[in-house]
């Protein structure tokens, strides 16, 4: 063992406290210590390079610096090793700037400190093992999961960047829940007009050629990890031949069969051959089998005969598994509504005239279910709108968060109404008001500034309570400051808490991603890595994160994007860091402790063999399992059991 | 006049003050951090400490403490993120829950509580480091040297 020594004063930040020429013959004493050589300033660009030509000329077989901390230096010195020829983690940093001569009064104590110090450093070193990087192949393709404003920006983004992106969505139409508003917040921009052009990119633009859009289509099966996944979709059958239908609609007036359209929430009916609002988008009808005749027995073949394009109309389509692979994947899959049935007093489900906010965009929606129309009963002279703000979200016993776009969507409401009817009055009841940000004032303002639009602010929504009397609803409440009151309206419109959408908990199994206590799918980071999820190659974007507004959830779909171009470059190959947890199958006994505690699914049961093992792309070599196993089988690679031992143990030698 | 020789055999110097030797374990992203940080704010802390780098507390293996204490540590400190903070996640949950469990093992060899402290230390708590240490060096002194029945 030939170990080097290099001792750096830092001009006198260091050597102030700590006397190296005190410690120097000693450590040279040291048998495995070949050579213990002076720096000012190591980490300087003369410093480095005095350290490359010393290390070329001395060819020691480890380093020990004892300089400032590691965790400002050590990648430097790492590279200088390696360009010398000296595998970079045979070396080892001893603090004794931050750690030592900047905290220690006595600067006798500061130099037996950072003896000792060193000495442990050498200590450790000499165990150090030359470890590589390795480099694995990749694909840069992309899955995106979700086609509503995070997985459209997501794919364009990528796409432009040259990736091949596979778009699927469970439903027959691309968009999301966004592309049914009519006008969107904060600045009633038409929601149609700002959709549409991002929606034409990804299924006409210039790059539409690398993005396969696959509709009533979702994850079956995943395969592989970071940057080798293999994934298995499944898309049902939508009867109608995407690429030779022109879009003509010809089928759809002829249809006999009538069924509820999802996409007004069920408010309407369409034929079981059509599309479920104008300008969806793709422009293909749709089959919905369980209402077709010919689901039935019959054999009515009315739409295809309408059809000018021979071969359009599948009637023998059937669900076809697709295998794709891919790199990365994104989860935009969306969220969904707080059932306002568990809200039996607001009337929701059993009363005529309450309506969630997405039953209520579609009705404001011109081409929603009542072409836009309020649908008052007997209104008469005093129209009146309440909306409840709140429902389910705030709320210990339901969902505890703020769901952050319903007031903005609610003083939305508030414009349109009264844009509709000019006079309505509107009441917001309210726990909470949150409008944040530089657009959102001004619908609040506007709201505020109605004569006609009242503000009351309920102590607890399982005390307001909603009940018809004759054609109309009545409003009964208890204000923040106790009072009991009540009011009439027509229509009643509840903003329920925005909650995980039901496949979530599915995807969770398929994809290994973990719930946060929500069910929303957990970031990597709430704050810093909020698009990444813990999985290393599996993204997140929009409000299957939790509660987001179109603008965030477009971020963050341009953002999970940026993560993939920039970790998973196209005709570079996946670099894998060396520190990390190895499982000595021999010694393993298949208990699956490891498993249990690794934060990032890297550790996979063989039930073959009854032995755990890493993967390596997916470790962060935390270590949580080196410590765990009960069996001492796992290494944690730069941090082993007998590098920290023999750091500690030369403490007190 | 005459000058009073002092007497040869009796020291004037008081006997140096017991000097605990403690090992503290540390995280590389929060605690490891905030020992940087009292450095880069010059706050000045008794030298007793000798501080091993682990990427995560959750690595740090109850081995490690009872070997420290057999190889002569009179003190063990394990520094983690606060709740919430770790850079793996759950890493400190783990911690924890191992350090619990070091105590009603140490408590086994008599070993008292206090010579095996564990707390959080984020990567901005430089002052808090300095203050943990020092309580941690006094603490560890006042109960004296520890002497293991072999």
């Amino acid at each position: 063992m030939k170990v080097g020594v290099y001792l750096c004063s830092c001009g006198t930040s260091i050597s102030e406290k700590v006397n190296y020429d005190a410690i120097a013959p000693a450590l040279a004493q040291i048998p495995e210590v070949a050579y213990v050589h002076a720096a000012e300033f190591l980490c300087s660009e003369e410093g480095k390079q005095f350290l490359a030509d010393d290390l070329t000329a001395h060819r020691p077989d480890r380093m020990v610096i004892a300089a400032c901390s590691p965790r400002e230096i050590e990648n430097a010195f790492m590279q200088v090793a390696g360009a010398a020829g000296l595998n970079p983690y045979l070396i080892q940093i001893a603090n004794v700037r931050e750690q030592v001569a900047w905290v220690t009064e006595d600067a006798g104590r500061a130099t037996a400190k950072a003896s000792t110090a060193i000495r442990s450093a050498i200590a450790r070193v000499c165990r150090h093992e030359p470890l590589e990087r390795t480099e694995l192949d990749a694909c840069p393709d992309v899955l995106v999961i979700g086609s509503g404003p995070a997985g459209l920006k997501a794919a364009i983004t990528l796409a432009e960047a040259g990736r091949n992106v596979i778009l699927i969505d469970k439903a027959p139409v691309i968009g999301g829940l966004p592309v049914r508003y009519e006008e969107l917040f904060p600045n009633l921009e038409c929601g149609p007009c700002l959709l549409e052009p991002v929606m034409g990119e990804v299924m006409h633009g210039e790059h539409a050629h690398r993005i396969e859009i696959l509709t009533l289509c979702e994850l079956a099966e995943v395969k592989g990890y970071y940057g080798n996944f293999t994934v298995t979709l499944r898309q049902s059958p939508r009867y109608v031949d995407v690429a030779k239908c022109v879009g003509c609609g010809a089928c759809i007036p002829v249809c006999p069969a009538q069924v509820a359209n999802e996409f007004d929430c069920g408010m309407k009916s369409r034929p079981a051959i059509s599309l479920p609002f104008a300008g969806a988008l793709p422009n293909v009808p749709f089959v919905a089998y369980d209402a077709c005749l010919r689901s039935h027995g019959e054999d009515c073949t009315l739409c295809r005969d309408a059809c000018p394009v021979e071969g359009t109309v599948l009637y023998e389509e059937a669900e076809r598994p697709i295998e794709r692979k891919v790199g990365a994947i994104i989860v935009a899959v969306g969220a969904s509504l707080y059932d306002c049935r568990e809200l039996p007093a607001l009337g929701y489900g059993s009363l005529p005239g309450v309506y969630t906010s997405l039953e209520f965009e579609r009705i404001l929606a011109r081409n929603g279910p009542t072409g836009g129309e309020l649908p008052w009963r007997d209104a008469g002279e005093d129209p009146a709108v309440a909306i409840v703000h709140c429902a389910g979200s705030l709320d210990e016993r339901r969902q505890p968060y703020c769901s952050g776009v319903c007031c903005s969507y609610a003083f939305k409401f508030n414009d349109l109404v009264r844009k509709k009817q000019p006079g309505c009055r509107i009441v917001h009841l309210y726990k909470e008001i949150v409008a944040a940000g530089k657009e959102e004032f001004a619908l609040y303002q506007h709201a505020v500034h109605n004569p006609q639009t009242r503000f009351v602010r309920y102590s607890d929504i399982d005390g307001v309570r909603v009940s018809a009397r004759g054609n109309r609803r009545v409003i009964e409440y208890v204000d923040s400051s106790g009072r009991r009151d009540e009011f009439t309206a027509d229509l009643v419109v509840l903003c329920p808490a925005i909650v995980p959408a039901e496949p979530a908990a599915h995807l969770h199994r398929i994809l290994e991603t973990v719930p946060d206590r929500f069910g929303f799918f957990q970031e990597l980071h709430g704050r810093m890595d909020s698009a990444q999820s813990k999985v290393r190659g599996i993204y997140l974007a929009g409000t299957c994160q939790g509660p987001m507004d179109i603008r965030g959830a477009s971020e963050q779909g341009m953002a999970a994007a940026g993560y993939i171009l920039s970790g998973l470059a196209g005709g570079k190959k996946l670099q894998v860091s060396p520190v990390v947890a190895e499982v000595n199958q021999d010694v393993c006994s298949g208990c699956r402790v490891c498993a249990g505690v690794c934060p990032y699914k890297a550790i996979a049961f063989s039930s073959e063999r009854q032995v755990s093992t890493v993967n390596a792309v997916l470790c962060h070599g935390c270590g949580t399992c080196v410590a765990a196993c009960p069996a001492g089988a796992i290494k944690g690679n730069h941090f082993t059991n007998q590098q920290i031992l023999a750091e500690m143990e030369a403490i007190f030698s | 006049m005459t000058e009073t020789a002092p007497l040869a055999h009796v020291s004037c110097e008081p006997p140096a003050p017991y000097e605990p030797k403690i090992v503290g374990f540390l995280c590389n992203w929060c605690s490891y951090a905030g020992a940087d940080k009292a450095g880069a704010s010059q706050i000045p802390y008794p030298p007793n400490v000798q501080v091993l780098r682990v990427m995560c507390s959750g690595r740090i293996d109850p081995e490690f403490v009872l070997q420290a204490f057999r190889k002569g540590a009179d003190g063990v400190l394990i520094l983690a993120c606060h709740a919430g903070d770790c850079h793996y996640k759950e890493g400190n949950y783990r911690a924890i829950q191992r350090h619990r469990l070091l105590l009603r093992i140490l408590g086994q060899f008599g070993i008292a509580a206090e010579r095996c402290r564990f707390d959080f230390v984020a990567a901005s708590e430089g002052e808090k480091y300095a203050r943990v240490l020092t309580e941690m060096v006094e603490s560890v002194r006042a109960l004296g040297p520890l002497v293991l029945e072999r």
